[in-house]
């Protein structure tokens, strides 16, 4: 029976990379794509037209597996994490104007010169994220450790190793900074996610979320943070009461998707500081035994099982709230929260599956899904894509 | 290497990786499918996750194993345990020198002696300092549960197959001493020689080398940082040197029947015990060196919490040793009276204050020296980005720098100090070659000068003290700690620790850490508070360091060895082979090698 897909295919980046494509980042900002190859290269698209603008070469040793848009600033500035154990800073001192993209002959390294080596890690660099001021470079690696640089932007290129964390016992896949406060998350080969803060001068662990019974692939934020101002994104299906008490309980918490080797995506709830003062079970009383910034998180949902494999990538829209997966069994599911009717917690939620598509890229492997705002000519207001990148090097554009 | 041996998660340096292959053949194979691109791909990126059991690494691995030096070494430091001593203990009778305490008198020599040997123990300020914190007891009463421990009647001697134990507990804060006066020695000279530091004295800025976690770490990944390492044996290293040359000197004997046990707050202090560059064959001369085994200056190194292990192996509660000196006929005087008087008499000892650091106090003492030679100049202290960086001038009374230094803790510090002194052509990406920015515009060249040389004060750095762990030597990774500290004070009639493996579920929060190792430091630095020296007695510093070098002196005239050969030591670029392709046979040779070169032990 054909079964009419909600997820269609809007379009494919051309010309795509020939080998094995890791990873897509969205600009922050600019209808721009880096993508990241097993052939060495970054390569940067169009939203707008979907066409390749700029290849970024020559800088690593082996697959470039990850990059990550500097945010918050008017360069443009990506970084690269590569399984030659280094992170390349790049930068762009010519806008990157997708306008003339199109029509007219580009040198397609144009623009694009290497900055800063960053070498420290002693393996295979997973993956990189900037913190929301973008001062803040977190990377992780094989060897099992996450290194957290800042960038001094002393206009001399110049980065800090602020702190190098070794609690995780096996490679550490992903790390991802809160989308507002100084919080870095981080999913790993130990199945465990770990949340990291900084304490008086030294970065520490927080949490160590327990639950997945494989290899975390891959953590993301919600949308907003806590006491943040930005809007919250609702779960379909309220009433105006239910919609201001959970932007009161959003306001005070934090939400982390995960995506494992064990076919789930769960979603982790962080308590309320003031709920937990007391809730610690402990030989020593709490008078004397300083919380200090240990966080308590919760399991809260485990979403309806729709990957065959294991997920490699989740992804939460900060626009609409969806959270999007993909794997190695080739298919993109999208999941849809909502108010649960029938329950006696009015803010109780339940996720649904409003769309599983199967052999996204052929018989491909999916190795990341990444949510960006819709730039075609097509585009309506706010409409969103999902950016898919696969092992036979395609990258592809959907809507939902 | 420590990540191998010291699983139990030390805060103690961080090692380049698990170098040994081993561990990962015994992962299950990679699932069939998607293997488009092997050449890429990790394998244990898609490994299906199981719970494989506990990587363990045998000599016989080793040697099997197309593997890495770094496996070689860590089969040498789990050779150094409390078992060891105990078997050390049981297999030797102690040789009796209760009738030899006047300048030495000959022992019978060899295999003649019945195999008895001179048993000698050495104890760093900080191991003192972790006991006090945790048996809530002074720094002085710690040093005495230490001589009880280790030479009293209700110590070791108490038991074991021969009743053995050691005759002599040094303090290595004596030979520390030397070491401080001689640091201050080489930035003296490297001051006074041209730019690039000619010469014997190594390049500006001087590096701090008695922290072996630092050593490996230069030595395995930065071979461009050892030029800039001080070239002087660390406290552990020349308190060795020392005891074995007089010790062998004055009752003629080979070094090999001194058996020297050190104990330190640090893990990769058995490591640097195991350095080829540390045995007598540096301070030895042999007609033929070919039939010559090696013997270490240093034979065992146990930590702190190791000390622990073995009194609760013997059955001894340290906390019911008495806390005073042990009787005076189990306390010979060292066989030759001026040496004896500088290890023993603690006259010349730097105090260990809050300005002095919790490692030793090379830094500072390199500055106090310093001052010493500019009347009126001051000392200023600046902080750095962390609590474990701090950056020293000695400014002259007109305000003009004369001097700048810096205390570098923590990997993550090294790392700044590290990518400070790179050659700023190495720092670059090797694919600014090709790229744009070579390729093309010049214009973007300042963009690619990036990342080394820019910062630029660390150049300017006449010397660094640099350790491996946060917060010091106090912090060392060997350090008992406050899980074991809690559990030894809930049941004080033992002192066993806890395995590593349980730490997890009552693992101690950060505030408490932190509160622990203030504990430790508060122990450290009162320790000079509580000695006998009368206070107002301490010497003007010249004529400290004039009779400290007048001591060193006297013992390589007494040995009739030059003093540079005593005191020195080298270090070598050791080449980290894992992942490379290689030769197997070849590997294996080396390890056989590296394992002979290093003597003892196997």
């Amino acid at each position: 029976m054909e079964q009419i897909h909600k997820i269609t295919l809007l379009s494919d980046l051309t010309p795509p990379s020939l080998e094995r494509t890791w990873l897509s980042a969205p600009h922050p900002t600019l209808p721009l794509l880096a993508t990241c190859s097993a052939d060495k290269t970054v390569r940067v698209y169009s939203l707008t037209n979907f066409r390749l603008l700029s290849t970024i070469s020559g800088g690593h040793k082996r697959s470039v597996r990850s990059a990550a848009w500097k945010p918050n600033t008017k360069e443009n500035v990506l970084a690269t994490g590569s399984f030659d154990a280094t992170v390349g800073i790049w930068r762009n001192d010519e806008q990157e104007d997708e306008d003339e993209g199109d029509g007219q002959d580009r040198d397609p390294e144009e623009g694009w010169a290497f900055s800063v080596l960053l070498d420290g890690h002693d393996s295979e660099v997973k993956s990189v994220s900037w913190s929301s001021s973008g001062s803040l470079l977190a990377t992780c690696s094989r060897d099992k450790s996450i290194w957290i640089w800042e960038d001094l932007e002393d206009g001399d290129n110049n980065f800090e190793t602020v702190a190098v964390m070794q609690e995780h016992g096996g490679d550490v896949k992903c790390v991802s900074w809160h989308p507002v406060e100084e919080c870095l998350a981080s999913g790993s080969y130990d199945d465990t996610i770990r949340l990291w803060r900084e304490d008086v001068d030294d970065w520490g662990q927080v949490a160590c979320l327990r639950g997945h019974a494989g290899t975390v692939w891959c953590v993301d934020w919600e949308g907003e943070g806590g006491g943040s101002t930005t809007t919250t994104t609702i779960p379909a299906g309220g009433n105006s009461s239910q919609i201001s008490a959970w932007k009161e309980k959003h306001a005070r918490s934090a939400r982390l998707v995960s995506c494992s080797d064990d076919r789930t995506v769960r979603i982790w709830r962080r308590q309320p500081k003031d709920h937990h003062q007391q809730y610690r079970p402990s030989d020593v009383p709490s008078i004397i035994r300083p919380t200090g910034l240990e966080e308590h998180w919760d399991e809260e949902a485990v979403l309806p099982t729709a990957h065959d494999l294991s997920i490699y990538t989740v992804a939460w829209s900060k626009a609409s709230g969806r959270i999007a997966s993909v794997g190695a069994d080739g298919r993109i599911v999208v999941y849809e929260e909502q108010f649960t009717t029938s329950s006696d917690d009015p803010l109780q939620t339940t996720w649904t599956v409003i769309d599983s598509l199967p052999g996204a890229h052929g018989i491909y492997e999916i190795n990341h899904v990444a949510w960006a705002k819709r730039a075609d000519r097509g585009k309506q207001a706010d409409e969103e894509v999902l950016i898919t990148t696969a092992d036979d090097g395609s990258v592809k554009v959907w809507l939902v | 290497m420590s990540a191998i041996l010291s699983a139990d998660d030390l805060n103690d340096f961080i090692s380049p990786g698990v170098a040994c292959i081993k561990p990962v053949e015994t992962l299950p194979q990679k699932s069939a499918q998607s293997s488009e691109n092997p050449y890429e791909v990790t394998t244990e990126d898609k490994v299906q996750p199981e719970n494989a059991p506990p990587a363990q690494i045998s000599l016989t691995d080793c040697l099997a194993c197309s593997g890495c030096v770094t496996s070689a070494e860590a089969v040498l430091i789990s050779l150094q345990s409390h078992t060891e001593v105990l078997n050390a203990l049981d297999t030797y009778p102690e040789e009796d020198l209760s009738h030899h305490t006047d300048e030495g008198t000959s022992l019978e020599n060899g295999t003649h002696n019945g195999g008895k040997k001179i048993f000698v123990a050495s104890v760093s300020p900080q191991v003192r300092s972790g006991l006090a914190a945790t048996y809530g007891i002074s720094e002085r009463e710690a040093s005495f549960m230490i001589d009880q421990f280790l030479r009293g009647p209700q110590g070791l001697r108490a038991g074991g197959k021969h009743g053995s134990g050691f005759t002599w507990v040094v303090d290595t804060n004596a030979i520390r001493e030397a070491v401080l006066v001689l640091s201050a020695d080489e930035v003296a000279e490297s001051l006074n020689t041209s730019e690039l530091g000619a010469g014997d004295s190594p390049k500006r800025p001087i590096l701090s080398s008695a922290c072996p976690g630092w050593i490996c770490y230069a030595e395995k990944t930065h071979p461009f940082i050892l030029p800039h390492l001080s070239r002087l044996k660390s406290p552990q290293a020349l308190t060795g040197t020392f005891l074995k040359t007089v010790l062998s000197k004055a009752y003629g004997v080979s070094p090999s029947q001194i058996w020297h046990l050190a104990i330190m707050p640090c893990f990769d202090k058995k490591l640097e015990a195991s350095r080829a560059e540390l045995t007598d064959a540096s301070w030895r001369g042999f007609d033929d060196p070919m039939q010559h085994i090696p013997v270490r200056d240093v034979d065992c190194v146990i930590t702190t919490r190791e000390l622990l292990s073995l009194a609760s192996s013997r059955g001894i509660v340290l906390s019911k040793l008495p806390l005073k000196a042990p009787p005076s006929n189990f306390t010979p005087s060292f066989p030759e009276k001026t040496l004896n008087s500088f290890l023993f008499s603690g006259n010349f000892q730097s105090r260990q204050t809050l300005a002095s650091g919790t490692s030793g106090g090379y830094l500072y003492y390199v500055l106090l020296s310093f001052q010493s030679r500019h009347p009126n100049s001051e000392i200023v202290i600046q902080r750095g980005r962390n609590a474990d960086v701090v950056e020293y001038q000695v400014v002259s009374p007109t305000g003009e720098v004369l001097l700048k230094a810096a205390r570098y803790y923590g990997f993550r510090n090294i790392q700044n100090l590290v990518r400070k002194l790179k050659p700023a052509r190495i720092s670059r990406l090797p694919g600014g070659r090709n790229g744009p920015a070579a390729s093309g515009a010049s214009r973007r060249l300042p963009a690619a000068r990036a990342g080394g040389s820019s910062t630029g004060s660390a150049n300017d750095y006449a010397y660094v003290e640099v350790m491996a762990c946060p917060g010091g030597c106090t912090n060392g990774g060997g350090q008992i700690r406050i899980e074991d500290a809690k559990q030894i004070t809930a049941d004080p009639s033992t002192d066993t620790v806890l395995d590593g493996a349980s730490g997890e579920t009552n693992k101690a929060s950060p505030h408490e850490q932190r509160a622990w190792l203030a504990r430790i430091d508060e122990a450290y630095y009162s320790a000079e508070s509580d000695t006998d020296n009368p206070p107002g007695k301490t010497l003007p510093i010249q004529d400290k360091e004039a009779q400290v070098r007048q001591s060193l002196q006297y013992w390589a005239n007494y040995l009739d060895i030059p003093l540079p050969k005593l005191v020195y030591t080298t270090y070598r670029e050791v080449e980290s082979d894992v992942g490379k392709p290689k030769d197997v046979g070849a590997d294996t040779a080396r390890v056989v090698e590296l394992a002979g070169k290093i003597g003892g032990g196997w």
